[in-house]
């Protein structure tokens, strides 16, 4: 035996990843489960001289394939029956992490158990029989802390012991007290016929008897007369034994488990209200719950953003006068390293490709098309991984369900959770970064509704040209303010009401997700394992996204620098194929009171980049600042309040169309969402526009 | 007060209660019973005030929508 194919399974927050983390040394593959969108890690490591695949299952309360995970996690066990199937079980709760683990040990007895967390249970005199363990599991137990990396080699020594069949171990047998005479008749009937054999032939009867209806629908594949006849025992036992099957299994595993944890788990101390108790006073408040979650996140949400581009610290001391402090800010965060690096790298590429005499097409191609992609591409990296290592401390902190909770009650009412609160705080820096975070969600539709409605939210980018619009077409300070802040305040409106309308007429579902969430005990998260969490997924969407916004870039810059009298040298953009896109829409944007090339030629640079359209402003009135491009185009306060609106929310940026595509997997909602904005912005602008008409503005 | 079916939502925090029957549907039900919010279990409500009701039930904190959390039905423990 040259690899040894280990299952690492466990239910959430119980220290599966750190563990998982910990044996593979961060070594991993992560890709997607096959056809969703479910994350499947794979890592390897070496324990005498023989090398060990470990697979991370998703983290499941159980294994009654009712959700994706479940069923993902069943169907690799059954499956590809792994050499060894590691149990993760958190030891300082196994009155409750101990369920999964007897599920999973009478489908599967190929296992070691990782007695998780052992150093914390020790600290809060929780001891726990190790043997007494074993010899009721059946199984080898071994107390780790994955946190601290104790118990790593012993755990990797009774893997192979298993795998090599040095250990034996034994199926878990749970007692089903009335059920048991249901359960028998079942099992002589699947042996008879010889069907559903990949799984044992107790624990298929034991779940056919509750109902399960993946395995009910298999077996009515193969055999429907012995699904129906399945059907009525398990009907003849919920009438005999006045109860539904069901409920006596599940009540049966946790008798087993009432009864282990008393024979093996002795306390000798009383446990002191512990941090969790006095943190959730807080947290859990009616009223200092919410706020306290909202300054949390607008907190982290601040500090990720100012790293990564000075915003909004640029900002704010522009405003206050500091503008060379605002831009020495805006130069050294990572966006400003990473801007000027490719600026150099563009300018240099360009020289040295001129000197060697290539045509100048070719040289603009490779250093402002491709050169110019590839930065866009970059420049998202340092803000995603950012974003992912805020989310993945959130999460790993406890945290992120506690804020959820409290935040529940407002989102309620438009159809969605507390969680909601997430993607709409990551979107005022990047709609990319708030797209990719609904991974998070675990009701299906609410994941889509709040990926499709994120957008709205206006992001760093939008902010810059919203500024603008504003110092161009406003004096006075408290005007500028007041539209800025107005359409801050619409567009959650807009989140809001946006998801309410897709729950409603396009998800058809009007009630909002009911929370049923475990709040697990706060700890300092992990730096290893949120390191890793954000290094992978920020991997993963580089290699999805990365090729439509590098292929689209360069797309755009041939509309630009291309017209019907071939390449534009001089950079004529009026000729190129760009501007004649422009005219042809100026009949939209003459509705929004727009009714100039300018205005629908920015819009379209806006698509790549939505500070596309000040560059755009600058580029054809060939003034610098974007604020003198601007006036010089005659904008007026009207066309600058329309002009605002229409730029919000016309149509989700490129990298941000490419992250909906990668996320919701569907073509139709990437589409849908596209045109609730387009609407949207019309409708906005255009009703603001012939209003302001109506009063006499201009 | 004692012996009183009251449903979930109508604890006050610190107040505990026995499970006695849950009226949600099947996948739900399976659910919390998973979770161990099993008929018998006796259950501590944390707080109870707008948003979703938090008990301690088996060791573990869940935080219940009140729609699930008006649904299971307990026998209150004075």
């Amino acid at each position: 035996m040259s690899e040894v194919l280990v299952a690492l399974a466990g239910s959430p927050n119980v220290g599966k990843s750190t563990l998982f983390n910990r044996l593979t040394g961060g070594d991993v593959h992560v890709a997607n489960w096959p056809g969703v969108t479910l994350q499947r890690a794979e890592g390897k490591t070496e324990h005498h001289g023989i090398v060990l695949r470990i697979i991370d299952l998703p983290g499941t309360y159980s294994l009654s394939a009712q959700d994706i995970g479940e069923k993902i996690a069943r169907e690799f066990i059954v499956e590809e029956k792994p050499d060894v199937m590691v149990i993760v079980v958190d030891a300082t709760s196994l009155e409750k992490s101990l369920y999964f683990a007897v599920m999973a040990l009478e489908l599967y007895q190929k296992a070691v158990i990782a007695l998780n967390m052992i150093d914390a249970a020790e600290k809060r005199g929780i001891h726990i029989d190790i043997q007494g363990l074993e010899s009721k599991l059946g199984v080898p137990v071994v107390p780790v802390s994955a946190l601290k990396g104790i118990g790593l080699g012993v755990l990797l020594d009774r893997i192979l012991d298993v795998a090599q069949g040095r250990v034996r171990t034994y199926p878990l047998r749970v007692d089903y007290n009335g059920l048991e005479p249901f359960i028998h008749e079942v099992e002589r009937l699947l042996r008879e016929r010889g069907v559903l054999d990949k799984y044992p032939s107790r624990w298929a009867a034991v779940r056919l008897l509750e109902g399960d209806e993946v395995l009910l629908d298999e077996l009515k594949k193969i055999d429907p007369e012995l699904a129906e006849k399945v059907n009525s025992i398990r009907e003849r036992a919920r009438i005999e034994l006045g109860e539904d099957p069901e409920r006596i299994a599940i009540s049966s595993r946790y008798s087993l488990i009432d009864e282990i944890v008393c024979s093996t788990v002795t306390r000798v101390k009383l446990a002191a209200p512990t941090l969790t108790e006095k943190l959730d006073e807080l947290m859990l408040h009616p009223v200092a719950g919410p706020i306290v979650s909202v300054l949390l996140i607008l907190f982290t949400f601040f500090l990720i953003f100012a790293v990564n581009t000075g915003f909004p610290l640029n900002i704010l001391f522009d405003h206050m006068g500091y503008s060379e402090l605002a831009a020495l800010i805006e130069e050294y965060s990572l966006s400003g390293i990473l801007g000027s690096l490719f600026d150099w790298l563009s300018s240099a590429l360009s020289e040295w490709l001129t000197s060697m005499g290539y045509a100048d097409w070719l040289v603009g191609l490779i250093s402002d098309g491709i050169i110019g992609s590839i930065g866009t591409l970059a420049s998202f990296i340092p803000l995603l991984l950012m974003a992912y290592v805020f989310l993945g401390a959130m999460q790993d902190s406890g945290l992120f369900p506690r804020a959820a909770v409290s935040l529940d009650n407002l989102f309620r009412r438009f159809g969605l959770s507390g969680r909601a609160f997430f993607p709409a705080a990551l979107g005022m820096g990047c709609s990319v970064a708030a797209v990719v975070s609904t991974r998070a969600m675990d009701d299906d539709r609410e994941r889509m509704v709040t990926a499709m409605a994120s957008p709205l939210i206006p992001c760093q980018a939008r902010l810059l040209v919203l500024l603008a619009l504003a110092s161009a077409a406003f004096t006075n300070p408290l005007e500028q303010s007041a539209l800025t802040v107005s359409i801050y305040f619409l567009s959650f409106v807009l989140y809001l009401l946006v998801s309410k309308f897709l729950n409603k007429f396009v998800f058809k579902v009007e009630y909002a997700p009911d929370l049923v969430m475990e709040l697990p005990p706060y700890h300092r998260p992990s730096l290893r394992v949120i390191w890793w969490y954000a290094r992978s997924n920020t991997e993963h969407f580089v290699k999805k996204a990365g090729l439509l916004i590098f292929v689209l870039g360069v797309a755009t810059w041939f509309l630009l620098n291309f017209g019907p009298s071939g390449y534009l040298s001089q950079g004529d953009i009026s000729k190129s194929y760009a501007a004649i896109l422009g005219n042809l829409l100026t009949p939209v944007t003459s509705l929004i009171g727009l009714p100039d090339w300018k205005y629908a030629l920015a819009f379209e640079v806006g698509f790549v980049a939505k500070e596309g359209l000040l560059i755009t402003f600058s580029s054809i009135t060939g003034a610098a600042d974007p604020v003198e491009a601007l006036r010089s185009m005659g904008i007026t306060p009207l066309k600058a309040v329309s002009m605002a609106l229409a730029m919000n929310y016309y149509v989700p940026c490129l990298a941000t169309v490419a992250a909906l595509f990668s996320e919701l997997r569907i073509g139709k909602y990437v589409l849908l969402t596209v045109v609730i904005e387009i609407v949207l912005a019309l409708l906005l602008a255009g009703t603001a526009y012939w209003i302001g008409i109506l009063m006499g503005f201009s | 007060m004692d012996g009183n079916l009251v449903p979930l939502i109508a604890l006050r925090p610190g107040q505990r209660g026995r499970v006695v029957t849950m009226n949600v549907g099947r996948g739900k039900a399976r659910r919390l019973m998973e979770l161990g919010l099993l008929p018998g279990e006796v259950v501590e409500v944390v707080s109870n005030s707008v948003g979703p009701v938090v008990i301690r039930v088996r060791g573990m904190t869940l935080a219940l929508g009140r729609n699930v959390a008006s649904r299971v039905w307990v026998e209150v423990i004075s």
